[in-house]
């Protein structure tokens, strides 16, 4: 084993999940290095949302292991909800909390959880807000908000956690198409801060922008993996021809 | 995501609670409610023996009533929220022990339950005949209040608990902050729905020399022999009541906006 995997700070070692006699991932294995930004591609069904799952356990796997900074979040000993802590996540369908205000939403697992005091708490989600952009929001209630909005509070709450590791499961998929700029705007400064991100998304755009390494899926494999510039300009498999050319 | 907010649970039993579309001066509501009013006035006016004698007798029996309902359906709601939280359980002793509980009871008729818990518990320690309503009235309501929680909870989309649990809340954690707080909207409108229900049931607690509202009547016209007369004044009392409980919760429900 290389230095470079051990060292690494997500390592994912011949993943296998079944949904029932479905393959949903088919023996993966990949490593993501801190600070990397890397952005997962493939069509719908192909295992790179389940794959994203698996590495805070949303979803449990059937073989394999899943070691997530030194911890092996597969084994049945470690505490889950520690591991958690420093894994922030942001889904497509936001999951804000609605019966809460924008600032509860981001105070309540800091108060919760990492047993911040209120005013702690608020000094960091009022921080967050701002660097998001909807400062001015705090005290409304989300369903008040536009989907943008909402993916912004939703990235907030997830950052007050100080995580050392993002997963965004397609992020901007349900967003309507004038704000997905603004929700992809801030992921790219939070790629610029050098936080360390993996990224489900159909966003090409995004990819070649922020990515460090793309990854393409498909029937829960690893079909190919690389630079944005090896992989949009000099792909090797064939399945990745395809795929780039239906949706380029 | 706003229409999200929808009554999942059917409203079955009690006094149909009005909605907001019954405008006008002539509701059922308002028909029946003035309406029964009107008649416990006239009759004691136009025929004051029997009538207010039978009248100012009630009241005791109409405070044991409400006691024996507020009482149950908070314990109740204490054995509900649990059994809620058991037949969602993916623990099969849990879930296991929560389901038959509920079959077990809604199998069985609330009079025969009453009956059995009385002498069952009178068999083992000496508990007063109106500890053992409650307790009976409340094991009851628990199993229907459950399924209720049930319901409740699983109208929750479940990216909620799944973003309260990337955060690293415990599944405790996330009930008690997220899930249920959520929930309480939609289990209000059958709560109150089987608060009314059970204030009627609680009649069945007569029979076990609890002196509630029909308790009352009975014994006065067992004395007077004016039978008609007290079951007339016991079911006109009883209407009002559960006539003005079910429109105080309407009005509570829409100050909280859970048909919104």
């Amino acid at each position: 084993m290389s230095t470079s995997e051990e060292t690494a700070l997500v390592r994912v070692e011949n993943v296998s999940k079944y949904f029932d006699s479905l393959k949903a991932l088919d023996n993966v294995s990949i490593n993501v290095h801190n600070q990397e930004r890397m952005v997962v591609l493939g069509p719908s069904g192909s295992g790179k949302s389940t794959l994203l799952r698996s590495i805070n356990q949303l979803e449990t796997i059937d073989g394999g292991r899943i070691i997530v900074d030194g911890i092996d979040i597969t084994d049945h000993r470690t505490d889950i909800n520690k591991v958690r802590e420093e894994i922030g996540m942001v889904f497509q369908s936001f999951n804000v909390f609605p019966h809460r205000t924008v600032l509860d939403n981001i105070n309540l697992a800091q108060t919760v959880v990492r047993k911040r005091s209120k005013k702690e708490s608020t000094e960091i989600s009022r921080e967050l807000l701002d660097k998001v952009g909807i400062l001015d929001k705090e005290n409304v209630y989300p369903t008040k908000l536009s989907g943008g909005q909402q993916q912004r509070v939703a990235i907030a709450r997830a950052l007050a956690m100080k995580p050392k590791l993002m997963l965004f499961d397609e992020p901007t998929s349900a967003l309507d198409p004038e704000m997905i700029g603004e929700v992809l705007d801030v992921m790219k400064n939070l790629a610029l801060d050098g936080m360390t991100m993996i990224v489900v998304t159909h966003e090409m755009g995004f990819a070649r922008e922020v990515a460090d390494r793309v990854v393409f899926m498909d029937y829960g494999a690893i079909i190919e993996e690389g630079t944005p510039e090896h992989f949009f300009h000099n792909p090797t498999m064939e399945r990745t021809k395809i795929f780039l050319n239906q949706i380029l | 995501m706003k229409s999200e907010q929808k009554r999942l649970i059917e409203v079955t039993d009690g006094v149909a609670i009005p909605s907001r579309k019954d405008v006008g001066l002539f509701t059922a509501w308002r028909v029946s409610f003035i309406g029964a009013i009107t008649i416990i006035a006239a009759l004691i006016v136009l025929k004051p023996d029997p009538y207010w004698r039978i009248f100012t007798f009630l009241p005791d029996g109409v405070f044991i009533t409400f006691q024996v309902t507020v009482e149950a359906i908070l314990l109740a709601l204490v054995i509900g929220l649990f059994t809620g939280l058991g037949r969602i359980s993916k623990n099969p002793i849990i879930n296991g022990i929560a389901s038959v509980y509920v079959e077990v009871i809604r199998g069985i008729p609330l009079l025969v339950q009453l009956f059995y818990i009385y002498f069952a518990l009178g068999r083992l320690v000496n508990v007063p005949a109106m500890a053992s309503a409650v307790i009976a009235m409340a094991v009851c309501y628990g199993a229907y209040m459950g399924e209720i929680f049930r319901a409740g909870i699983e109208s929750i989309p479940d990216g909620q608990m799944e973003a309260a649990r990337s955060l690293g809340m415990t599944h405790a954690q996330a009930m008690r902050h997220v899930i249920l707080p959520q929930a309480f909207k939609t289990i209000l409108p059958p709560i109150g729905n089987e608060f009314v229900a059970l204030l009627k049931d609680s009649s069945l607690v007569s029979i076990l020399a609890v002196s509630d509202l029909l308790r009352r009547g009975r014994e006065f016209a067992s004395e007077s022999f004016t039978y008609f007369e007290t079951y007339t004044m016991v079911a006109l009392v009883y209407l009002v009541i559960t006539l003005f409980l079910s429109k105080l919760i309407s009005i509570m429900e829409e100050r909280l906006g859970v048909n919104q």
